[in-house]
């Protein structure tokens, strides 16, 4: 579904992504993982389409197309789901509104027709229900005044309402206590399919103890240090992250 | 060439000379505005009031003047009614046959006549001071039918009165209608002042609006000046508002290439209340003017002015905001506030708030910003799928939604909205 080959990305004159590559399966559940300044973020910000970052070397073939050459608008519409680490408030913009308008791009992009208001509203109630908000959110302005898990758990009620083929999570589990990680989590497994990849990118693995991985990555220093399986996030945990680099610069 | 005859108020002394106003009863009313009008002339460009506009364009221009000739004055397409009572004015003409007034309560009054019916010159009357006073001079001498709207003591009006102010013609024409809204005490009155006109000639509107408002009466009048794309709008709104009187203005200004609106709010009694709201839209090569001026002359008086302000491609707006207390109006609350918002690179935005205090026990505040659409938020919009113009329209319509709320007629307030996405989304397909 995915494939990253020795991608280059750099921020102004800095280089942050030095040669990655990575191969994603539909189906699949990755996690990133990696020390603060790794360049975990700028990853999903690069797939995403974020202005600001220079991609100098490589490729990123999403469904055998260019990923890189597309507008932010048309990787959403054509499956690409970014859960921002930090979601912008957008006051004056409700959140009904905005979830109709992605969901009815989408649909437009696959040939459907536009759901209708009975539709809609049947079903966000149910999503709703799945991520424990109140119905009271949906007229609010978009992550207007929300509290920190809020705005997460909002994240992935978009992501539930657009069912997007490719879900990138961006630090997820950053700010939010046990039980506001449970909520999320419980939403992004229900979305786990043979049609769908998800991406984690974070810090900690607390995280993979609700999501299970069926893959962990290493970033650091650009690129992707080593890959393994769930016990590699755990030796991760007890061990830090320096083992990984020495070893790396051994090899 | 900068002959006497070629001189741009020599066009307007021809245009007098040949009306037949100046043979009507209030025909030394009509000299001595126009004497006014002749006197202060044109505005250059040292004049404070006039510094960001230039009426170089206007004062170019010859236009014809609108009278009751039987060729123009076939009924134009006009907008749909927003209440069920309506009066239409064209070309400064009422148009008995186009309006309805059955339905409004008995104890308003309405009168449309060239002749002063108080004979007192009020009707006529040029108000002096402020950068318009020129064109309130010139609309006292050449409005064909002052309309007069007297609405009585304790008498309430809740559905609106739609007031459609159509400028038509396939040659560029000057219309001047004046409006007079006068309530008495304890009275109420909702009136939607509606400016229409045709895209495809330069006419020059300049419409003088004066409103009375007596001891606790309540006046909420909605303009949208939605004119013909090419035309010159220069308006003037006087008000006066008595003790615990009530003066509620909402404001859409999106038609016109050059216009400009005055309004000057004086609350006389004690308890007065004024609230100046409004949007406008400055695209295209649309140069937009607001002056806005409340004087506190009263103690225990409120204001509130309060504009969204955009602008796009090569449009430039002015937007200066004025409060002054004068000594003695202790306890005026007085809130100014212009948030402005520049949709492309080459548009601009000027904006001043004034603030002139001789009271000390006074709470003013004001505020001003001008800037663009947050980029984290157009991305986060884009990440979901919005295209560059949903994700803009809908960032727009967020930014006038303080505003828009305030303009508490669902009609009008949906026309605007209309009005607004369908510029917006012209301006964004045709990729700024």
């Amino acid at each position: 579904m995915l494939s990253i080959r020795d991608l280059h990305v750099q921020i102004g004159a800095r280089k942050i992504l030095k040669g990655l590559n990575l191969e994603v399966q539909a189906g699949e559940v990755h996690a990133i993982m990696g020390p603060n300044g790794s360049g975990k973020s700028t990853l999903a910000s690069v797939l995403a389409g974020r202005d600001g970052y220079e991609v100098t070397q490589g490729s990123a073939t999403y469904l055998g197309g260019d990923l890189l050459s597309l507008e932010p608008e048309e990787r959403a519409r054509s499956g690409v789901f970014l859960a921002f680490q930090y979601p912008v408030e957008i006051p004056g913009v409700n959140n009904a509104y905005l979830l109709k308008a992605a969901l009815n791009a989408t649909r437009k992009q696959r040939g459907e027709a536009e759901v209708d208001a009975f539709e809609f509203l049947t079903l966000i109630r149910e999503k709703m229900k799945l991520m424990q908000m109140d119905e009271s959110f949906l007229n609010r302005g978009v992550n207007e005044g929300f509290s920190g898990g809020e705005k997460k758990r909002n994240e992935i009620l978009q992501m539930a309402v657009l069912e997007p083929k490719l879900a990138l999570l961006d630090e997820t589990d950053s700010g939010l206590d046990i039980d506001a990680l449970r909520v999320v989590a419980t939403g992004v497994n229900s979305l786990r399919s043979p049609e769908r990849a998800i991406v984690m990118v974070t810090h900690y693995q607390r995280l993979l103890d609700y999501i299970e991985p069926d893959y962990v990555h290493v970033l650091a220093d650009g690129r992707i240090l080593r890959t393994g399986d769930r016990t590699l996030a755990l030796e991760l945990e007890r061990r830090g992250y320096d083992w990984v680099k020495q070893e790396a610069t051994a090899a | 060439m900068n002959s006497a005859a070629a001189s741009p108020v020599a066009h307007y002394r021809e245009v007098f000379s040949a009306s037949a106003l100046r043979q009507s009863g209030s025909a030394h009313l009509r000299e001595a505005a126009f004497a006014r009008f002749s006197e202060l002339g044109f505005p250059g460009p040292r004049e404070e009031s006039w510094k960001y506009t230039s009426l170089r364009r206007l004062e170019a221009r010859r236009f014809a003047y609108a009278d009751r000739d039987p060729a123009r004055q076939a009924a134009p397409s006009l907008p749909a009614a927003l209440a069920p009572a309506r009066l239409v004015l064209i070309n400064g003409f009422l148009r008995a046959d186009l309006s309805e007034t059955d339905t409004l309560p008995a104890g308003i009054r309405i009168s449309a006549t060239p002749t002063d019916p108080d004979s007192d010159g009020r009707l006529l009357r040029v108000p002096s001071g402020g950068g318009t006073e020129r064109f309130a001079a010139l609309n006292a001498a050449l409005c064909p039918e002052p309309l007069l709207i007297q609405v009585a003591a304790n008498v309430a009006s809740d559905a609106p009165l739609h007031i459609v102010m159509a400028t038509v013609g396939d040659s560029p024409l000057m219309s001047h209608p004046r409006l007079a809204l006068r309530l008495a005490s304890g009275s109420s009155l909702r009136v939607i002042l509606h400016h229409v006109g045709n895209d495809d000639a330069e006419h020059f509107i300049n419409p003088f609006i004066d409103v009375e408002v007596a001891e606790s009466a309540r006046l909420d009048l909605y303009r949208l000046q939605d004119t013909g794309a090419r035309s010159f709008h220069i308006e003037r709104c006087d008000a006066t508002v008595a003790a615990d009187g009530r003066f509620m203005l909402r404001d859409a200004q999106l038609g016109g290439s050059l216009a400009r609106l005055d309004v000057n709010v004086a609350l006389q009694g004690s308890g007065a209340e004024t609230e100046i709201t409004g949007l406008f839209l400055a695209d295209g090569s649309r140069h937009f003017d607001t002056h806005l001026q409340v004087d506190h002359r009263a103690v225990n008086a409120h204001s509130l002015q309060d504009y969204r302000g955009i602008a796009a491609n090569r449009g430039r707006a002015v937007f200066n905001s004025k409060v002054i207390v004068h000594p003695g109006a202790q306890k005026s609350v007085a809130r100014q506030s212009s948030r402005n918002l520049l949709l492309t690179p080459g548009a601009e935005i000027d904006t001043k708030p004034e603030l002139e205090i001789h009271a000390d026990d006074v709470q003013c505040s004001h505020g001003a910003t001008t800037g663009q659409l947050d980029p984290a938020a157009m991305f986060y919009l884009r990440s979901r799928g919005l295209s560059i113009a949903e994700a803009r329209s809908a960032l727009t319509r967020a930014f006038t939604g303080a505003v828009m709320s305030r303009m508490d007629h669902a009609g009008l307030a949906a026309l605007v909205r209309d009005r607004l996405n369908a510029r917006l989304v012209n301006l964004l397909e045709s990729g700024t």
